[in-house]
């Protein structure tokens, strides 16, 4: 399918990259979200709703930024996303961007959690660890290793 | 707003389907006991709210650009 993104103009999505929210995501609309890339070796991803060409949020893995990051998922949360273990688990944080490196943060509490193989996702309350919503991304010494990529490429449509 | 008064083990049910149970009261704290059925989401209301600004703010970020790393640019 092709949605008119209003941050990227047209962009193909391929139906076996849509992962549903059923329950959405906290205060936003539509239920419907797919992961595109600007480029291949970016580590932010742009989680962009099907239903609204405005909606689109960058998401990265924690991970990549906080290698001691924990996540509980809760048996009711597994349940809704039909997770029968952490193997196809897939774990991504939404990322606050800014014009400044130094205001990047990500929020460590309320992680979006994707069943990968059934293409279900869903937002919950990481109630482990005591995690910000607004950490903050990028420490001094990340600071020099980055820098603003090249104006946006067509997008891609990747799978998670 | 409704505004009622509950004592220590008293409920309160909202619809059919949710009770809210007064557990302990202790000071200025409170513990309550909430039934839900699994598909009402239940949230503390503070991380709630901070979950949803937080998505709001990002979606809402004029940015089209994010960083990379410059090893994996160059």
């Amino acid at each position: 399918m092709q949605i008119e993104s209003t941050r990227f103009g047209r962009v193909e999505i391929a139906d076996d990259a849509v992962i549903n929210f059923p329950d959405g995501l906290i205060g936003l609309p539509g239920t419907r979200y797919a992961l595109i890339a600007q480029t291949e070796s970016s580590v932010f991803l742009w989680l962009h709703s099907v239903d609204d060409p405005a909606v689109a949020l960058p998401v990265a893995n924690p991970w990549l930024f906080f290698g001691n990051y924990e996540v509980e998922v809760s048996d009711e949360d597994a349940e809704k996303l039909r997770l029968e273990g952490p193997a196809n688990a897939d774990i991504l944080c939404v990322v606050r961007a800014s014009d400044r490196l130094e205001e990047f943060t990500v929020n460590l509490r309320g992680p979006l959690v994707v069943n990968g193989p059934e293409r279900i996702g869903r937002q919950i309350i990481n109630e482990t660890g005591d995690f910000s919503v607004r950490q903050p991304l990028f420490s001094e010494t990340e600071l020099n290793r980055v820098r603003p990529s090249a104006p946006a490429a067509p997008v891609a449509a990747t799978g998670v | 707003m409704l505004v009622i008064t509950r004592r220590s083990g008293e409920r309160i049910c909202l619809g059919d389907d949710v009770t809210i149970t007064v557990l302990e009261i202790s000071g200025s704290t409170v513990r309550l006991g909430i039934e839900a059925p699994s598909e009402v989401p239940v949230y503390r209301h503070e991380i709630w709210a901070a979950v949803k600004a937080e998505n709001q703010a990002a979606a809402n970020a004029s940015i089209t650009r994010l960083p990379t790393p410059t090893e994996s640019s160059n």
